[in-house]
């Protein structure tokens, strides 16, 4: 990523849209909008002091909803270009409100309100597609129940929890205990906010709640104490709740029993009949990676069949089974039901032991699929160019990068679904036909 | 003839197609429509089968 950051040979346009390519193959011209980033590129250092003084709290969809960034951000830390960016939709300012307090921070004098997105004319030879996919929404398979149970994941999330830089610094908390954690860190403030106001009453009063309180048990309160009655009661809810809550919160532990749900909306006619290629050798790097993080961690893998068809994948699979506590089990699972404990429970049949088990888990990952990008539509028809059946691409096998329009190739997840080796493997390749595109001369004369 | 090139999407096929068409002597306009590149990618902690770092 830094290579293409400092390459003088590449001209980023990060945070824009192509909206038309007219033309031919050797000559297209490209119309791109550079949407407003309302932060000045040139003079932007990415130092960050910016999202400091933020005021607003949005979703991070980069941690896929599991912490939260600030209106002025950037995507990631490590992102390239570190030029951040104003999110119009949710800044203040552009909601009518008072604000600009990053402006005022910004030394650079970066930040610039007034910005407009800006169009620019490529003159191209060639065009590569490399759009890539949306990840499968597994809320369309209701008897998996994600969203409704906590504790029920997407390989994406999970991926992120493990991450040091994710919402976790890759502990692995489960969702319904984080919830648990911040709830706690709700009521804390709302019980010292109580706790003053009672303070003040008592000195007001000069007497202690608790024995005023135990003078009226059971009877009729005083008109002029009523109001202060009702507090204290308020203020006594509020702590037993609390203590409640943090009595749970002493057993949690980190999930240490995986169940990995392979074939989610993939290989189902339901929704897409294709493999994704990729999710068996992703769940398998997931479960290895959570028994380097805690070697009392143990796996299942739950799939018609574990394909790792690659170099050196078979043995990875075979690794992840003999170091990391991982069990290969050839069932598709039926349904997820909720437990004890937030504990989501597999409900399956075990196909060797011919019987429907019940098996309960700290946390189920969903194996979700690679389903065609969410703009592949739009970009299809701005480029002209065929989209097959399933919304990926067309290509035929003699000419696997080549779409339906001279000039123009694909490669990556905007062709069917694949592993990085194989994007990159292709990426090289659509690379080497454009080329082809805008070169005539031959350089080596085949006698 | 136009030798520019234009590459659409930042995700790991797009990075590796305009560093392959830099490296050869062409211009490259890499166009994403988040505010950085790096696509899915970015957001793997690791990859197989090796382990190592995505980023």
């Amino acid at each position: 990523m830094l290579d293409v950051g400092r390459h003088p040979n590449i001209e980023l346009l990060a945070y824009s849209e192509v909206e038309e390519v007219s033309g031919s193959a050797g000559c297209f011209t490209a119309r791109v909008r550079k949407k407003a980033r309302y932060v000045d590129a040139a003079k932007c250092t990415g130092c960050g002091a910016c999202t400091e003084v933020c005021p607003t709290d949005v979703t991070d969809l980069y941690n896929e909803g599991h912490s939260t960034r600030k209106a002025v951000y950037s995507w990631f830390a490590q992102g390239i270009p570190s030029t951040h960016a104003i999110d119009a939709d949710h800044c203040r300012l552009f909601n009518g409100k008072k604000c600009g307090v990053c402006a005022k921070k910004c030394e650079a004098g970066a930040i610039d309100f007034e910005q407009k997105d800006e169009v620019v004319e490529l003159d191209v030879g060639a065009v590569i597609a490399a759009n890539g996919y949306t990840i499968f929404d597994p809320v369309k398979i209701p008897e998996y129940r994600y969203k409704d149970l906590p504790n029920v994941i997407t390989a994406m999330e999970f991926e992120r929890f493990l991450s040091a830089s994710g919402p976790t610094h890759g502990h692995l908390d489960r969702p319904s205990d984080i919830a648990v954690k911040h709830e706690i860190a709700g009521l804390e403030k709302l019980e010292k906010r109580a706790a003053r106001t009672i303070a003040r009453l008592e000195e007001k009063i000069g007497e202690k709640s608790e024995a005023v309180s135990a003078k009226y048990a059971g009877g009729e309160v005083a008109e002029e104490h009523k109001d202060w009655m009702a507090k204290y009661d308020d203020y006594k809810a509020l702590t037993d709740k609390l203590s409640t809550l943090k009595e749970k919160a002493e057993s949690f532990t980190t999930a240490k029993k995986l169940a990995f749900i392979q074939c989610v909306g993939s290989r189902d006619l339901r929704f897409f009949p294709f493999c994704s290629g990729y999710c068996c050798m992703h769940s398998i790097k997931e479960a290895i990676i959570a028994h380097e993080h805690d070697n009392d961690t143990t796996s299942v893998i739950y799939g018609m069949d574990i394909r790792a068809v690659g170099k050196g994948f078979d043995e990875y699979r075979v690794r992840g089974g003999n170091n990391s506590n991982i069990a290969y089990k050839r069932s598709r699972v039926a349904e997820i039901i909720g437990g004890p404990n937030d504990s989501p429970v597999l409900v399956y049949e075990d196909t060797q032991l011919q019987k429907v088990v019940r098996e309960e888990f700290d946390l189920v990952i969903l194996a979700t699929a690679c389903g065609p990008s969410e703009g592949v539509v739009e970009l299809g028809k701005i480029l002209d160019i065929e989209i097959n059946q399933f919304g990926f691409f067309k290509t035929t096998p003699e000419n696997p990068v080549d779409t339906t329009r001279e000039g123009i190739f694909v490669c990556g997840c905007g062709h069917s679904p694949m592993d990085i080796p194989e994007s990159v493997a292709q990426a090289s390749s659509a690379a080497a036909r454009a080329v082809q595109t805008v070169t005539h001369e031959k350089l080596l004369q085949v006698s | 003839m136009n030798k520019d090139m234009l590459v659409i999407g930042g995700g790991i096929a797009g990075i590796q197609s305009s560093l392959d068409l830099a490296e050869m002597g062409f211009k490259v306009h890499l166009v994403e429509r988040l505010p950085s590149i790096g696509g899915k990618m970015a957001q793997l902690d690791k990859t197989f089968p090796t382990n190592d770092c995505a980023i």
